[in-house]
Parts: structure tokens; C-alpha cells; sequence
């Protein structure tokens, strides 16, 4: 059996959760051979992977830096008809309900046109720039209302230029193609559906198209750009989901995203995220003082802020309580863990509060609390949770993502932003031991049923046998089993769904619901440093550490109980888009391939 | 049930019990609990912004989402269905209104004094070679010193491409300088080779080949510091070789003090190599590859660029050659106004890109954007043009008055010819830097080669050259450098 693995801006050039999920699967699947389509920036990222022996081969593909160079003879045998560009940009402007089956039409014919002839310069071209700037004169409904400009079109027709580069590569071969990120990172898998009618798998661990809409705010272009850009990637997820014979995303929380975008929900398989149970046995014994532990990276989104203020409140009814912080800022994100440190301080709870850096075997921050806490305002499926629930530590969470389906009824959830939840949550189990012992042994059968990369693995191993032989996906596993109560199987191997099928998905409270929460990337800094990595960013931004735009905004300039959202609108343009500007030449120099680097695209996240 | 309160019930405790005790104080130190407003009204004021530049409903309920709002939130608190259905309900009561970005920084807009430094940086070198003219004597000698500036040339152009396109490609500038450090080194082996062979075939003598070795160096540490943005290290770099040069020449060189002059330029030769080493200088082994194969292809026509413009700025001392073995010094010098007026060219290339810049921002018309691209154009080069013609007027004044040069029937001939090539220069940097490599190296190969076949002609063969250089290059520049497309920033 051999799966090509797509995806943008992750495995094997970046850490991060994707990647670790990415390796995870490869190795988890020795019989199997994989091949890796990445989509990358420039092509000068290093791998940083050790690539395991049954991942044969890895094209990494550049969105950035030269175009691909054009294929052989397509000078001379120059395609009588150039592209649809008219009729990509004609679909773009239409309303984003209609028209899609034309758009999965004028992409295949652009990847048709794109294997012998020079897709990249027929985009980019004053054609195309012609052709776009004449459709939004005569479409644009208010000519005083951020007109688009020359400058908006050139940006566009580059935009698109840079995104549709995977078309002009042969697409992959092999039995089953695997995309691991939905929009760009499809567009592989699609060419070898094309292609070779090869069935395409969709994973997604955090939502393509919601990071986008979130990153799009810090992106330096008018909104002409913006609107036709993501119209164009919001369109590129509803044809992956389209073509998909299945779709897996890592949480149901996910799939109303996917139902959004137009996923028939019948194809749709949620596959959770698995630790090893081997690297996080259950704990004997537990800390004699009453103590929090956290652990994670330490950024804005994961809202310490809250969590030091639930502590003040825990320490006024338990003096003796104590916060341990585990994990480090992101590089070049320092400023928010001095402002932390500046806050237990103004508190007046530092004596209390230990800021301990990262921690080279992240099972020891969850060892040294009896209660591990969660407080991030955005998630997608949190490792931290899975593995503190593997040792069997009670927990305490925020509602965001996917948490509530992790926690199940195994710990206590409260809304995010809330110190005075959090505290009494975090009071409940520091007062009651039975109920930690109690909660802490639930959780760890919960995540040994559930949430097991042996169950993760296996549940791919035989998405890919069905879809490899050509037959679909047994009709019974397609069941959500939210409201069934868990099989709990004390310390027993993971028991499989009905018929060996698809495992099911873990009951969740009812209370809790269909959740709710923001963009996900959620991987604690000692499981997976990193962040998976946007490549429609451009050469010259920096790599963000975290695929959460909040994180750029410097807290400081958070006016209290403003939201998160827009502070990104008041953001500054990111330090990214000056560096994205070409390096002015001393004349004798010419300018060559310092890209434009627009494209702003927005980290895929790693979900956790 | 309000969003605001814990969902599960916490098994043993009472809600109430905790509420009471934590609330009251709680208030006084939690800044940033935050409640969501009552009413979808009063949400859509909150959202106002995201709203109003938000491209369709998902993109506000990705907001929503982010500020932390859960489905249940919105049925309790709003009475919709989800996220999304209140999204809809947003988008719908809110009128697009987007915000305009904030101007991004203008890449162009650098310092004014730049400019000003950059032409000292191109022009002072030239002083060094009348102080070296005792050196420069002997069988080879204009084999010698035109190998070394066209090897020098070609290669420090090949390198400063290559440095470019890799700090265009990465932000770990310490890729680029591991490359740029391999490709100095490597460019030194060429130079030195070079003059080898000069050695070899033409016989030349030590210090000849020596200078040229020198002048090698120079050009390509200084090249390494330019790509590197810094230049600033240029000028303790130069102040030996310059002070000394100038010093010497100002007293009339006299012989006693030569041997200073010439170790004063050794000194600024090795400068420039130690600098480019220490700038270069990496703590951590970058990662990926040395050289990529697309960089080493852009570069090459690059190089070679570099090797033609290096020929017809060359020219003259070629065609002007006595034949004893001598350097024509008014010749070399002629080549200083040039030099410096590549400041100017720098200046008037970043007016041109800004205005160009401007006018692509502010236009929605293709053919009202071409003719303004090309009066920019023109603009820029009355600019360039303005400003050669008053650094050569002072050079010439100069070198005049120090009795540099003696005035011959040829000098403004000569100057005109200057000027007709400095401006085909600038117009092919302008073209390259607009992403357009083929046009002006083809052209100013044709024009060398005219220049070379009928070099007996001298002035003539070089007028004509150049004048038809500008003529084709401005031509083609009027038509290709309006297209929208390539002004893409």
C-alpha cells in the first residue's frame, strides 16, 4: 500500500503538532510506503525530521522564491488557449454560494494547462492583471467604498500566481492520497485525483479557513485583495471537501466548520489525536502541598493572566496553595511572560508562583500538581489535556475546541476568561482528594480509551484499506456517538467501533454540548516546539511560533475587556509585511527574485 | 443559566457557597473578566470593526469563536441557533464599511544620505589609481588591470545577486551570509587565478598583478558589505587607501613617501577583506543548502552583466592606450564622474520605484498608469542626468585645476560620451531591477562588441555605442517598464 502524504507548511521541515501527528502516523504504519508532497516557503528550509525508512520519497515544493520552472517545450508548444483566468476571476467575484461546481471546472482545466504549459507566467501576467482590473470597474457596487486600485490587482493575480504553483508539479502516485491540511496543502492530492482518479483523505486538526479568516486581519492588503483571496481559499476547502472520500478532522467540534464549508457530513470520520500510553503512565502518588500545575507555551492565548488571578483567589482560601508554570515563550514573544511574572508580583502571589521554564520530560509538570489547569481562550484538541488525563491527573479546563470532548465528564470545565471559575473549579479538587483520585483514574481510562496514537493509527490503517481497494467506508461507523455512554474498559487494549470499524467518538456531558471555541493550536511546548508554519506568507516573515494571530498582538495594547478579535484589526501591520518588501537594490544589483511576498496567509494551525 | 456560570456542576458544593465568598473580591482584581453583552445590538457595536470589513458571515464567526463564544453562549445569551446563525444575523445588520489597512512602509524611502554615501563609496576608489601609477608599469600592464576589473566586476555582480536573492528567499540572514562568505572566498581564487593567468600568457609583473589582486579584494569585501547593509564599515575601509592616495597626490607625489602611498592601499585592500570575513561571520552553522541551483542560474546573467559594463566603462583606457606601457590617467579618470554619479543613479532609481509605487496605488486604469510610468521614467532620468552633469562639471574642474588632466579638443566629446553611458547604465538598472535581465545584457554586449570591432575609430566607435545603447534601452524601457505587472512593488 503506498499514501502520499500532502500538506502546507508542516511535516517534515517544521515542528510542531501536525508534524508530530505526521510522524507519528508514518511510523505507526511500517507496512505501508509514504510518500510526502510539502508545501514549503522558499525551498531553503531544512528538514528537521529524521525521515523513517518507509517514507520513500519527499517533494518539497516552494511557493515562494523562482517560479517552477516552466515544463519542457511548453515555449515552443505554447497551448493554443492560455488558462481560464477570466473565468477563475469571474467566479471569484460571484457570491460565495454560487458557482462553485465552475470553480472545480476552471481548476482542473488550470491543472490541466498547468502540466504543459507555463501556468505561473500566465497568471502573473498584464493579461491577467487587464482582465481583473476591468471585472471589479464594472462589478464594484460603490466606487468611494475601498476601490480596488492597480496595486490591488497586481497583488491578487500574484497571490493566486504563488498559490496555484502545486498545480504545475506531476501530481503524486500512489493508492490513496493522504491531505493532512485542507486548501493549499489539497491541491496535490487533488491533481492526483485528477490525475489518477486516486481517492483523497482530508484531515484537518484546526480549521484551514478559520485560522485564515483570523489571520487575514494582520495581512497588509486592502480589502479588495482580502475578499478575493479568501473567497478563493474558501472555495479551494468546499473542493477538498468535495473531492474527498473522506474527511477526518481531529474533533467533532471541527466538523460544524466543515458542515459550514458545505462537507457531506456522511463522509466525515472524526479520527482524535492519540498520545502514547507507554511515555505517560498512571501516577502513585501526588504532591503534599496543594499544588496547580500548568504546562504549555507560554503565549497569550493560553491566558496565564486569568490563571494567576484564579490563584489569587485559591490562595486567599488556601494558603499554602501553590501555581507551578511550565513551558517558555515562544521565541521573540518573551514580553508576555515578563508581563506574567510582573503580574503574580502586583498580585502579590509570586511567592507562590514558580515560573519554571521548559521541562525536559513534560510528564514531570503534570506530576508535580494535584490538579493540572488548561485557561487558554482558543484550542483545537489539546495534547496537554490527553496527556496529563494518560497519567491519570485530574484536570481543569476552559471550554474551548475540542476540550469538553478530551474531558469528557472525567474533569471540570468552566467558560474561558473567568478567574472566579476557574478558581472555585481549581478549590473543588485541591479540597477534595477523593475526587481528584476519583477524576484523575476516569480521565486516564477515558484517554486510554480514547485518545491512544494506536487507536489514531489504526483507525487510518483501515480508512486506507477501504479506500485502497476501492470500496467505501462501512456504513456504521459513520455514526457520532456523542450521547452513548463510554465502554470503559479498565486498562483494556482500545475497543474498535461496531464491526472492528471506526473507533467511535468519546461521549461528552451533555451540558457541555456542541462546543464552541476559536482557533485551535494548541500543543504544549514540550510535546511539539513549534507551530506548524503558513507558507503563503512569503519569504522574509517570520516564522510565526504559534499559528494564532492574538499571539503577534503585544498584550500591552490590550485595552481591558476589549475583544481578542479586534484587537488584531488595531494590530500594527506585522513586523512580517517589512521584511515581505524587497530588499531597495544599491544599483548595481539587480532586483531579481526578491518576491513581492505579499500573501498573507495565515498558519495553518497545529492542532493538538 | 447564564454564560457566565460554571455548566457542570461541581459534585459536593453548593454553587452558591462559591459565588459568594470569590465574587465580591474577585471584582477588585480580575481587570479582565469580560461578559459578553446583552444584546446582539450592543455585540455588533463590540465586533463593529470586524463586521464591517468581514468578507462574508464565517469570517465574523471565526471572530466570535476567537473572543471565546461557544454555541450554548449564543442560545443562552442570544437566542440563535450557533456561532454561525448569529454571524449571519451580524453580518447582516452591518454594513461593509472596511477600514484602510494602515500605509505600509514604502521600501524606497530610505535615508537621504544613503545615496550620498553610496556614490563616495563607488567614486573614492578611483583616487587610487594615480597614486599607484608608479606601480603600474612594465610588459601586461593593461592586460593586467583590465582582467582584474572585469573579473572583479563580473564576479561581485554574480555575488550581489546571489546575496540578494537569498536574503530575498529567508530570514535567517545567516544563510545569506554563509553564502556570501563562500562565494567571497570563491571569488578571490577567481581573481587570483585571473591574474595567474595574466602572469602566465602576458608577462605581467608582481606589482601589477598584486594591485589587481587588490582591487579584486576590494571590490568583492566591499560588494559583501553592501548586500549586507553594511556599508558604514566602507568608509575606515577606504580611509587609508584614500588619505593616503590623497595625501601623496596633494603634495605632488613625492618619491620618498610612494612606498607609504602604496601600503596605505594595501591596507585598504585587506580591510575589505577582514571586514566582509567578520561581517560574515556566522555563530551557529546555518542550516540548508550552500548554493541552490535557481540562485547560481539568476546570478550568472547577472555576472556577466557585471563583465560588459565593467568593458565599455573600460573602454577608453583600452582604446586609449599609448602603447609605451603607460596608464592613461585622464582616461581612468574620466571614469570618476561616472563612478559617483552612480549615487546618483541610485537616488533617482528609488525616486522612480517611489513615484511608480504611488501611481500604482492611486490608479485604476491601465493605459492612465502606462503613460504615467513613463513620464516617471523620464522624470527620473532628467533627474540622474542633472546630477552627472554636475559631478562631472566639478571632477573635470578638479582635475583641471590640480592638473589632473590637460584639456584637449576630445574632453567634451568625451563627457558626452559619459553621459550617454551613464544614462544606458541607469536605464538597464532600472530594467533589472524590474525583474528584466536579458534586454539590457544583450544590448550593452552588442554595444561593447560595435565598440571593440571598430576601436581604431576610438571616440567615435564609443559615441556611437553608447548613444545607441540609451536609444534602444530607453525605447524598450518606455514600453516594457509600463506594464502594471512589473511594478508589483
Amino acid at each position: 500500500m503506498h499514501i502520499a502524504l500532502t500538506a502546507e507548511g508542516t511535516y517534515p521541515h517544521q515542528f510542531g503538532g501536525v508534524s508530530v501527528w505526521c510522524d507519528q502516523l508514518v511510523r505507526g504504519l511500517p507496512e505501508c510506503d509514504f510518500s510526502m508532497v510539502a508545501l514549503v516557503a522558499t525551498g531553503t528550509e531544512p528538514v528537521r525530521w529524521e525521515l523513517p525508512a518507509n517514507l520513500t520519497s519527499l517533494t518539497a515544493i516552494p511557493l515562494w522564491g523562482p517560479p517552477p520552472p516552466p515544463p519542457p517545450g511548453s515555449r515552443w508548444l505554447r497551448p493554443r488557449t492560455g488558462p481560464p483566468v477570466r473565468e477563475l476571476i469571474e467566479v471569484l467575484l460571484a457570491p460565495p454560494d454560487e458557482e462553485q461546481d465552475t470553480f472545480g471546472d476552471v481548476l482542473r482545466e488550470m491543472f490541466a494547462y498547468a502540466q504543459y504549459g507555463n501556468l505561473s507566467a500566465a497568471l502573473a501576467s498584464e493579461d491577467s492583471v487587464r482582465l481583473l482590473s476591468e471585472a471589479w470597474r464594472h462589478r464594484w457596487p460603490d466606487p468611494d467604498l475601498a476601490a480596488p486600485t492597480l496595486q490591488d490587482a497586481v497583488t491578487a493575480v500574484q497571490l493566486l500566481e504563488h498559490a496555484l504553483r502545486p498545480l504545475a508539479h506531476p501530481p503524486p502516485r500512489a493508492d490513496v492520497v493522504h491531505a493532512v491540511t485542507n486548501g493549499l496543502g489539497a491541491l496535490p492530492a487533488l491533481a492526483a485525483k485528477w490525475r489518477y482518479g486516486t481517492p483523497i483523505v482530508v484531515t484537518e486538526h484546526g480549521m484551514y479557513m478559520r485560522e485564515h479568516y483570523l489571520h487575514s486581519r494582520q495581512d497588509p492588503f486592502r480589502w479588495p485583495v482580502k475578499q478575493l483571496y479568501l473567497q478563493f481559499l474558501r472555495r479551494l476547502c468546499v473542493l477538498g471537501y468535495h473531492e474527498a472520500a473522506v474527511i477526518t478532522p481531529g474533533n467533532v467540534y471541527n466538523k460544524r466548520w466543515e458542515a459550514q464549508l458545505g462537507a457531506d457530513l456522511d463522509r466525515v470520520r472524526t479520527v482524535y489525536n492519540g498520545v502514547n500510553p507507554a511515555d505517560f503512565p498512571a501516577f502513585d502518588s501526588e504532591p503534599d502541598v496543594p499544588t496547580i500545575s500548568w504546562a504549555g507555551r507560554v503565549d497569550p492565548i493560553k491566558d496565564l493572566e486569568s490563571l494567576l488571578r484564579a490563584f489569587v483567589i485559591v490562595r486567599r482560601e488556601l494558603p499554602k496553595a501553590r501555581l507551578r508554570i511550565f513551558g517558555s515563550p515562544p521565541a521573540g514573544r518573551e514580553a508576555y511572560l515578563a508581563r506574567c511574572q510582573a503580574l503574580a508580583k502586583e498580585l502579590r502571589v509570586a511567592e507562590a508562583v514558580t515560573f519554571e521554564g521548559r521541562v525536559p520530560e513534560i510528564r514531570d509538570a503534570y506530576a508535580a500538581g494535584q490538579v493540572v489547569v488548561l485557561c487558554s481562550i482558543t484550542e483545537g484538541f489539546p495534547y496537554t489535556l490527553i496527556e496529563a488525563m494518560t497519567c491519570g491527573r485530574p484536570c481543569v479546563a476552559t471550554d474551548v475546541g475540542g476540550v469538553t470532548e478530551a474531558v469528557g465528564d472525567t474533569g471540570l470545565v468552566v467558560p474561558p476568561r473567568r478567574p472566579a471559575e476557574l478558581a472555585r473549579a481549581c478549590l473543588t479538587l485541591l479540597r477534595d482528594a477523593d475526587m481528584r483520585k476519583r477524576l484523575g483514574d476516569a480521565a486516564r481510562l477515558r484517554a486510554l480509551e480514547y485518545f491512544t496514537v494506536d487507536r489514531a493509527i489504526s483507525a487510518f490503517d483501515e480508512i486506507y484499506m477501504f479506500l485502497g481497494a476501492g470500496k467505501p467506508l462501512p456504513v456504521a461507523t459513520s455514526v457520532d456517538v456523542l450521547a452513548t455512554t463510554p465502554a470503559a474498559a479498565p486498562g483494556g487494549p482500545p475497543a474498535g467501533g461496531p464491526g472492528g470499524g471506526q473507533p467511535a467518538e468519546p461521549p461528552v456531558p451533555a451540558a457541555a454540548g456542541p462546543v464552541a471555541a476559536a482557533p485551535a493550536a494548541a500543543v504544549p511546548a514540550e510535546s511539539g516546539p513549534g507551530e506548524q508554519v503558513p507558507v503563503m506568507t512569503g519569504p522574509g516573515r517570520p516564522l510565526p511560533a504559534d499559528g494564532v494571530p492574538a499571539d503577534e498582538v503585544p498584550a500591552d495594547e490590550v485595552p481591558a475587556g476589549q475583544v481578542l478579535a479586534s484587537q488584531v484589526l488595531a494590530s500594527q501591520v506585522p513586523a512580517a509585511q517589512v521584511q515581505l518588501a524587497p530588499v531597495p537594490d544599491e544599483p548595481a544589483a539587480p532586483e531579481s527574485e526578491l518576491e513581492p511576498g505579499p500573501a498573507g496567509s495565515p498558519p495553518l494551525e497545529a492542532a493538538g | 443559566m447564564s454564560a457566565g456560570d460554571i455548566r457542570i456542576q461541581l459534585p459536593g458544593r453548593p454553587e452558591a457557597d462559591a459565588d459568594t465568598v470569590v465574587i465580591p473580591k474577585l471584582r477588585s482584581i480580575a481587570g479582565t473578566q469580560t461578559v459578553p453583552p446583552l444584546t446582539v445590538a450592543a455585540l455588533c457595536d463590540e465586533f463593529g470593526p470586524v463586521c464591517e470589513s468581514a468578507v462574508d458571515p464565517l469570517e465574523i464567526a471565526s471572530a466570535l469563536e476567537f473572543d471565546g463564544m461557544s454555541d450554548q453562549t449564543v442560545r443562552d445569551r442570544y437566542g440563535y441557533s450557533d456561532v454561525f446563525a448569529l454571524a449571519n444575523e451580524m453580518y447582516i445588520q452591518v454594513p461593509r464599511q472596511p477600514a484602510e489597512p494602515p500605509p505600509p512602509p514604502d521600501p524606497w524611502q530610505v535615508s537621504r544620505w544613503q545615496p550620498l554615501l553610496h556614490s563616495l563609496l563607488y567614486g573614492l576608489p578611483a583616487i587610487c589609481f594615480p597614486a599607484a601609477a608608479a606601480l603600474l608599469a612594465g610588459p601586461g600592464l593593461h592586460p593586467a588591470l583590465i582582467t582584474a576589473l572585469l573579473t572583479a566586476w563580473a564576479v561581485s555582480q554574480g555575488l550581489a545577486t546571489l546575496g540578494y536573492l537569498r536574503l530575498g528567499r529567508t530570514t535567517d540572514r545567516g544563510q545569506a551570509k554563509r553564502l556570501l562568505r563562500a562565494g567571497l572566498l570563491a571569488g578571490m581564487l577567481i581573481v587570483i587565478a585571473a591574474m595567474a593567468g595574466v602572469a602566465m600568457f602576458a608577462h605581467a609583473l608582481l606589482p601589477v598583478l598584486i594591485f589587481g589582486a587588490g582591487e579584486g579584494a576590494y571590490m568583492l569585501g566591499a560588494c559583501v558589505l553592501l548586500v549586507l547593509g553594511a556599508e558604514r564599515w566602507l568608509l575606515p575601509v577606504l580611509a587609508p587607501g584614500v588619505a593616503g592616495s590623497a595625501v601623496f597626490l596633494a603634495l605632488g607625489r613625492p618619491p620618498e613617501l610612494q612606498h607609504i602611498a602604496w601600503y596605505s592601499l594595501a591596507a585598504t585592500a585587506l580591510l575589505a577583506l577582514v571586514a566582509a570575513l567578520l561581517v560574515t561571520r556566522n555563530k551557529r552553522p546555518a542550516p540548508g543548502r550552500l548554493f541552490v541551483a535557481a540562485e547560481l542560474r539568476n546570478a550568472v546573467p547577472a555576472a556577466v552583466f557585471g563583465l560588459v559594463a565593467a568593458g565599455l566603462l573600460a573602454f577608453p583606457v583600452i582604446a586609449g592606450a599609448d602603447g609605451h606601457g603607460g596608464i592613461n590617467v585622464g582616461a581612468l579618470l574620466a571614469t570618476l564622474p561616472l563612478s559617483l554619479s552612480m549615487g546618483a543613479a541610485e537616488w533617482s532609481l528609488l525616486a522612480y520605484r517611489r513615484r511608480t509605487r504611488h501611481l500604482l496605488r492611486t490608479t485604476q486604469d491601465l493605459r492612465v498608469f502606462g503613460r504615467g510610468a513613463r513620464m516617471v521614467l523620464g522624470l527620473a532620468m532628467g533627474q540622474y542626468l542633472v546630477a552627472t552633469v554636475v559631478l562631472t562639471a566639478i571632477a573635470a574642474w578638479i582635475a583641471i585645476t590640480t592638473g589632473l588632466v590637460h584639456p584637449g579638443p576630445d574632453l567634451l566629446p568625451e563627457l558626452g560620451v559619459y553621459l550617454a553611458l551613464g544614462c544606458a547604465m541607469f536605464l538597464a538598472l532600472a530594467l533589472q531591477a524590474l525583474g528584466i535581465r536579458a534586454v539590457p545584457l544583450v544590448a550593452s554586449a552588442a554595444a561593447l562588441a560595435f565598440e571593440m570591432a571598430w576601436r581604431e575609430l576610438g571616440l567615435v566607435s564609443q559615441l556611437a555605442a553608447c548613444v545607441g545603447l540609451l536609444i534602444v534601452l530607453g525605447a524598450y524601457a518606455a514600453v516594457a517598464l509600463g506594464a502594471a505587472v512589473r511594478h508589483a512593488f
